[in-house]
């Protein structure tokens, strides 16, 4: 194939509706694209992926230099903003709470000369003494029904507490 | 086998000469192994006996009743666990009332009295998940044989000292136990009208013009008309109807 017909046959397959031509002769190959052929890969995929990722594609495929430059600058940069407001709405929900079953009054540890069975930072197991609710003179170990890390201790030593009042709060992937 | 007037309570039991806490130690059972329920744990002289947080519990050697009793009442929400306390104390009442012809009655919350001295105290200790209890401990100190007691105990009492008689402890400890197990089945059996009102009736004090001082420090007299579900002592003042609860009142007529 002289290089004049390979002129010829690229203006043909431009002007075509084609978006690939493949051709063999021999040991001479050649394989020809139009804009057609990323047009329409492009449009087949956003079907299959999920809305949210589907802007990211025709950036990165089809204009590979400058537009692809914009994410790379916006990347970290966006990471830096969100994960602190992701983790601060995250605060109030994804602890879980400890509360008094009754009305009592709250002993962190066994006995005054005792330190407090848990404290800020302490992993807990469930089924492991955390507090001492006292009630009408009778005295509440109180387990932990879940596993996790003590994010807060809410109520102070020796108070009163209500029915359902929060004295821990416990970060289960802690 | 022990008791043979109980189908459980007591069927185990541990006798210790000494032993610092019969409740600390059923504590540590439960820590380590599932004992049976109705295991008791008596010991003949209790070093660190314990009564309420801050007070001890002092007992001769050989002379009185010291232990506890394990259950597992799982049946019972966290907040009804006053009933814990009405059953035992009235299980200690029954027995006593069975050698004593004077009256004995509950000084609420849950000593035992006969006429204006104590004759027996109660410490229960539960183990808690959620809203229900998994484990109680009863710990119980009942005098029987102790005829002086110390100065610092100006109000004791015991059976001997009110019936004159020296008794067979391991005989009185065995209608304890049946006491203790039929109030418990009571309990069980959702028999709570019945465990209120024999409560009720044998609360000291009950209906009788009493005078009492608040946290504040105020002296005020009123009448027991009984407790709420959460054990709150109910007294009619003339504020009306007010709810008390243990730290916040000191009875000023008990001798």
């Amino acid at each position: 194939m002289t290089f004049k017909e390979i002129q010829e046959l690229i203006r043909l397959v431009g002007k075509s509706n084609l978006t690939e031509f493949k051709m063999k002769q021999g040991d001479f190959e050649i394989t020809l694209r139009t804009d057609k052929y990323e047009k329409g890969k492009v449009q087949a995929l956003p079907q299959a992926l999920p809305i949210a990722q589907a802007p990211v594609l025709p950036a990165t495929v089809s204009t590979p230099v400058s537009p692809a430059s914009a994410p790379v600058h916006k990347a970290p940069a966006s990471p830096e903003v969100e994960a602190p407001a992701a983790a601060s709405s995250e605060d109030e929900s994804q602890y879980i709470a400890i509360k008094s079953p009754m009305i009592g009054t709250f002993y962190r540890s066994p006995s005054p000369e005792k330190p407090p069975y848990i404290k800020v930072g302490d992993t807990v197991e469930a089924g492991q003494v955390v507090c001492i609710v006292e009630a009408m003179k009778l005295f509440n170990e109180i387990e932990s029904e879940v596993s996790g890390k003590v994010v807060k201790v809410v109520t102070e030593d020796a108070q009163p507490v209500e029915y359902d009042q929060v004295l821990f709060l416990i970060d289960p992937k802690g | 086998m022990n008791n043979t007037n109980t189908l459980f309570t007591g069927k185990v039991l541990f006798e210790f000469e000494e032993l610092t806490s019969t409740n600390d130690y059923a504590i540590e059972m439960l820590a380590k192994t599932k004992p049976t329920e109705g295991t008791v744990i008596s010991a003949t002289l209790q070093t660190a006996g314990r009564g309420q947080i801050g007070s001890r519990w002092l007992a001769n050697a050989g002379e009185n009743i010291t232990m506890s009793i394990i259950l597992y009442p799982t049946f019972l929400m966290a907040r009804r666990q006053f009933l814990l306390s009405q059953f035992c104390a009235l299980a200690i009442r029954d027995m006593i009332a069975q050698h004593v012809d004077a009256a004995v009655s509950i000084k609420w919350p849950n000593d035992i009295y006969v006429h204006h001295r104590k004759i027996a105290g109660i410490l229960i200790q539960n183990t808690l998940s959620g809203q229900f209890i998994q484990n109680s401990v009863f710990g119980m100190g009942i005098n029987i044989n102790q005829v002086d007691f110390p100065a610092e105990l100006p109000n004791a009492t015991s059976l001997a000292q009110c019936t004159g008689s020296v008794y067979d402890l391991k005989t009185v400890r065995d209608q304890c136990l049946a006491c203790f197990e039929q109030r418990y089945l009571q309990l069980k059996q959702q028999k709570i009208d019945l465990i209120q009102s024999d409560y009720l009736k044998h609360l000291h004090f009950l209906g009788e013009n009493t005078r009492f001082e608040n946290a504040a420090g105020l002296i005020f007299s009123g009448t027991i008309t009984g407790t709420d579900e959460s054990g709150q002592l109910l007294i009619d003042t003339k504020w009306g109807e007010q709810a008390f609860e243990p730290k916040s009142i000191r009875f000023l007529d008990l001798f």
